[in-house]
């Protein structure tokens, strides 16, 4: 998932995660009862309002939005199968059953999934929460053209000429409900080790059937969480109060403590800031200006949290076309770049240096330093490779610190003796533009930031070649090691995490990284929260997946 | 000639003129005349001399970024060190974590002015870019594209006004109706319109290759965009002018249509043409800056005075010379050609200087 202002949104990132995935994956064990307990010990201390000064969110509708604004908005809101348990750290990552009364049962060959709904569930408007919404929650989202819908390709009857997917007529043959017996049976086509993390997203959320297939963030959908959106004016503010049909349904996430939410849009992060110390909003969103860090961290100390989620920032090369489809010219930018300068520099501190596309954490991740800063070397590559003074296109876009972190790789490839035309774009355009092989980008700047805590998240979505495409390519450098490619595609099948396979991923890591160095990772990006005064910080929570957990704060 | 009767004026003899002279009358041209009172204008000569520093300062950006300076002005220097009175100065503060704890970096070093040798007499950027040089390289490019802009935008405005006022009739109403078209946009909403799209990829159209980053772009968008402002006046000049007898007469005597707007119509614009030109490389430098601001003129890595301004707004609390610096450059320059321009219409046109004393 790509970073928006501030980030989009990820799914956790640590080391236990992962061996919770396998599990998940039906790995053919039998379902996991449910976990107890989905909050820390902050529930209850329950206050009236909370002022959030909030970037703005793509949509209000749990079928289409896609950014982290959206998703940290209405985790509250909006429900699955699924969720995420309310804990700091690692846990916060753990699966829990929310909709659904336990975890699932899982067919032997992983292929199988069977849900059963709590008793008695209800929408905010009243409304019986039925099996069938599940279905036609899944079958809306390809009505709608979500970008949600890659990740339901694994069920049966959505792939395919005559899959749902290209027709979407009646009905998706892989979910089979029984409203009567509350039950969901999910058959896919074959076995996927993520799919249970899958059915947390937003795009499974439960959405009543009949609600029209069309964009319905300004008509509040009802929800199944403890919060309901009461209004939204785009651009303008959100507000979000009790779901006064709630009743402590989901016994696995907090009820959440303040009575009523209110977002204000406001993108400028020095203006939000700005808000946050006038004592006008009670949380900034948006990342706390370069500018103003030291003042937040000597005046504001005690308001000011610094966290690193699960993210990679990196150059990509474009590996198909000269004149980095020459494996020299590709390290010699790979040592040409001073990683942590990068993070002093346009990232002001806020980054964590790194040469692993894999971020810190994962169970799979193993620390790559083969490149160390070295003009001189990267030199001496570039002549070898015989490409020096050739011509290249850099892409990025034209907000900070991408565009700082851009300028800097420009410079760079012009003292290693390449000639870089910079092309600087808005942000709204930049992937779309990249993800254009008629674009021929040499080199650009890109960033992800994961939709869940599984490796395939980044290797099989970003670097393997058998996914390349023309256009609204998610792999702009072209990668494409086919011994790498048949080993993501091996991987891909295995439901269970072992240290074996996660050594195997760690070699996939090091392959694409520094053996073929097809990419240039750089930093993971730090994130700031920032309080007013009037918070008790001693309810801070975040967690991994749901970044600050509003709902377990509390105020002094 | 006397007429010998008491109600006609008379005119003296140049003799007669002569001997109140104490000397030879000598003909004089309106230039000279101009000139007479434009070197009588002290504060408009001060002004000009300023500008002319500010290009020859600006001119010599190369020498002082190879010699002085001893870097580019697209160099970045993330993660390097000066030397300061013996003692090692990071270029850029350090950042990150240490131990686990966050230090906030990303500071560029202030002004050194000429306390390490030459380099960062003015501080550095947060790529660790010398501010001094791109401060230089930024003038020549708004300079460039001002002048450039301003010298296109004046020989378009001058033809299209010959062409409507002389011809008049539906040429009039097609150029008159294009200068609408223009006018209708707020000017740098359209500017702004023209630079971002034009930015992206360039323009590649009948045999015109202009990539993206090339300061033609906003060059050639400032001009199209301010067209009207000045062909507009010079339109209704000459459409009085044409009615004038000595166009008759030239007419008369045989004259075409590219003679009279060439050799009669255009030496009487031509005080309004040299003002015009004048205060509008001040306004194009202006948009220029806005434009670039924006980030739809001059493309990063190459400066100009707007995108020092906004590269430094980001800063302006921890760095508060990244946008200062490059916006006084841009007041001195504009101010210089400001009250020039004016000096220049008074002394090439008295009539308006006495309207504006009134």
């Amino acid at each position: 998932m790509r970073s928006n202002s501030k980030v989009f949104r990820p799914l956790g990132m640590l080391a236990l995660v992962a061996a919770l995935a396998l599990v998940a994956g039906g790995c053919g064990g039998s379902g996991k009862k449910s976990s107890s307990g989905g909050s820390n010990g902050n529930s209850g201390k329950t206050y009236p309002l909370l002022r959030l000064a909030f970037d703005a969110p793509d949509y209000m509708d749990p079928g289409l939005y896609y950014t982290v604004a959206a998703y940290q908005a209405t985790n509250y809101v909006w429900t699955g199968l699924m969720g995420y348990k309310h804990l700091p750290g690692a846990a916060g990552a753990e699966l829990v059953p929310y909709l659904a009364e336990s975890m699932p049962t899982i067919s032997a060959d992983g292929m199988n999934l069977k849900f059963k709904l709590r008793a008695n569930l209800k929408y905010s408007n009243g409304a019986e929460v039925k099996a069938s919404d599940f279905r036609y929650t899944i079958e809306r989202d390809f009505k709608i053209d979500s970008p949600g819908v890659g990740f339901f390709s694994s069920i049966k009857g959505v792939s395919g000429d005559k899959g749902f997917a290209a027709t979407k007529k009646g009905h998706i043959s892989g979910i089979i409900t029984d409203d009567a017996a509350r039950t969901i049976e999910v058959q896919l086509d074959h076995p996927e080790g993520d799919i249970l993390y899958i059915f947390a997203l937003e795009f499974a959320h439960f959405v009543p059937a009949g609600t029209p297939a069309s964009d319905q963030s300004t008509h509040p959908i009802p929800a199944t969480g403890p919060y309901m959106l009461q209004s939204y004016t785009p651009n303008r503010s959100f507000t979000l109060v009790r779901n006064p049909n709630y009743n402590n349904q989901i016994p696995t996430m907090p009820s959440g403590n303040p009575d009523k939410v209110v977002g204000k849009i406001v993108t400028d992060p020095v203006a939000s800031y700005q808000q946050v110390v006038n004592d006008q909003a009670d949380y900034d969103y948006n990342q706390v200006p370069n500018d103003r860090l030291p003042e937040a961290q000597s005046k504001y100390k005690d308001q000011l949290r610094i966290y690193t989620n699960a993210n990679t920032w990196y150059y990509y090369l474009n590996n198909r076309i000269p004149p980095f489809n020459n494996l020299k010219a590709r390290q010699a930018v790979n040592y040409a770049i001073d990683r942590q300068a990068i993070v002093s520099g346009p990232f002001g501190g806020l980054g964590r240096p790194t040469q692993n596309f894999l971020p810190p954490g994962y169970p799979q991740y193993k620390k790559i330093t083969d490149y160390t800063f070295d003009i001189a070397k990267a030199k001496q590559l570039v002549k070898e490779s015989g490409t020096a003074g050739a011509t290249v296109d850099v892409y990025g876009t034209n907000e900070e610190p991408a565009k700082g972190s851009i300028e800097y790789l420009a410079g760079q490839l012009t003292k290693i003796g390449y000639k870089p035309k910079l092309h600087l774009l808005a942000h709204g355009v930049y992937f779309q533009t990249i993800g254009n092989q008629a674009t021929k980008a040499q080199a650009g700047h890109t960033d992800w930031y994961q939709d869940y805590p599984h490796p395939l998240d980044w290797f099989d979505v970003l670097l393997n070649g058998n996914r390349i495409t023309e256009t609204h390519n998610n792999n702009p450098g072209n990668v494409n090691v086919k011994s790498v490619d048949a080993e993501i595609e091996a991987l891909k099948k295995i439901t269970e995490l072992t240290p074996a396979v996660n050594a195997r991923w760690a070699k996939v890591d090091r392959d694409l990284m520094f053996t073929y160095a097809t990419t240039v990772p750089y930093l993971n990006r730090s994130s700031t929260d920032f309080f007013s005064a009037k918070m008790d910080m001693s309810c801070y929570m975040f967690s991994v997946v749901l970044y600050w957990d509003w709902g377990v704060s509390c105020q002094k | 000639m006397a007429t010998g009767s008491t109600t006609d004026f008379t005119l003296d003899s140049a003799a007669e003129l002569a001997a109140e002279e104490h000397g030879a009358i000598e003909g004089k041209s309106p230039w000279l005349l101009a000139w007479r009172r434009l070197r009588r204008n002290y504060l408009a000569l001060s002004f000009l001399l300023l500008f002319v520093a500010i290009v020859v300062i600006c001119a010599l950006a190369p020498v002082y970024s190879t010699h002085v300076a001893h870097t580019g002005p697209n160099e970045g220097h993330l993660g390097e060190t000066f030397t300061r009175d013996g003692k090692q100065v990071q270029i850029v503060s350090k950042g990150g974590f240490v131990n686990g704890v966050f230090v906030a970096g990303g500071i560029p070093v202030g002004p050194q002015l000429w306390h390490a040798g030459g380099r960062y007499v003015f501080g550095s950027d947060n790529q660790g870019r010398d501010v001094a040089v791109r401060l230089l390289y930024g003038g020549i490019n708004s300079l460039k594209v001002g002048i450039g802009s301003a010298v296109i935008c004046t020989l378009l405005a001058v033809v299209f006004a010959l062409l409507a006022g002389y011809y008049g009739g539906w040429v009039d109403w097609v150029i008159s109706r294009f200068f609408d078209l223009i006018w209708a946009f707020p000017v740098l909403l359209l500017a702004i319109a023209l630079g971002t799209a034009l930015s992206i990829n360039g323009f590649h159209h009948f045999g015109i290759n202009l990539d993206a980053g090339s300061l033609w772009i906003p060059t050639l968008v400032i001009s199209y965009v301010l067209i009207p402002y000045v062909g507009r006046p010079l339109r209704g000049q000459i459409l009085s002018l044409r009615e004038k007898e000595f166009i008759e007469a030239a007419t008369a005597q045989g004259a075409g249509p590219f003679r009279v707007m060439f050799t009669e119509l255009t030496p009487n614009i031509a005080s309004s043409v040299l003002v015009f030109f004048t205060l509008i490389i001040a306004n194009n430098i202006l948009t220029e800056a806005g434009l670039s601001f924006l980030g739809a003129g001059v493309q990063p890595p190459n400066a100009s005075w707007g995108t020092l301004i906004a590269d430094g707004q980001d800063r302006i609390v921890t760095a508060p010379w990244l946008a200062i610096i490059p916006g006084i450059a841009i007041v001195l320059t504009v101010l210089s050609l400001n009250v020039f321009g004016d000096g220049l219409r008074d002394a090439l046109d008295p009539r308006a200087k006495v309207r504006l004393e009134h």
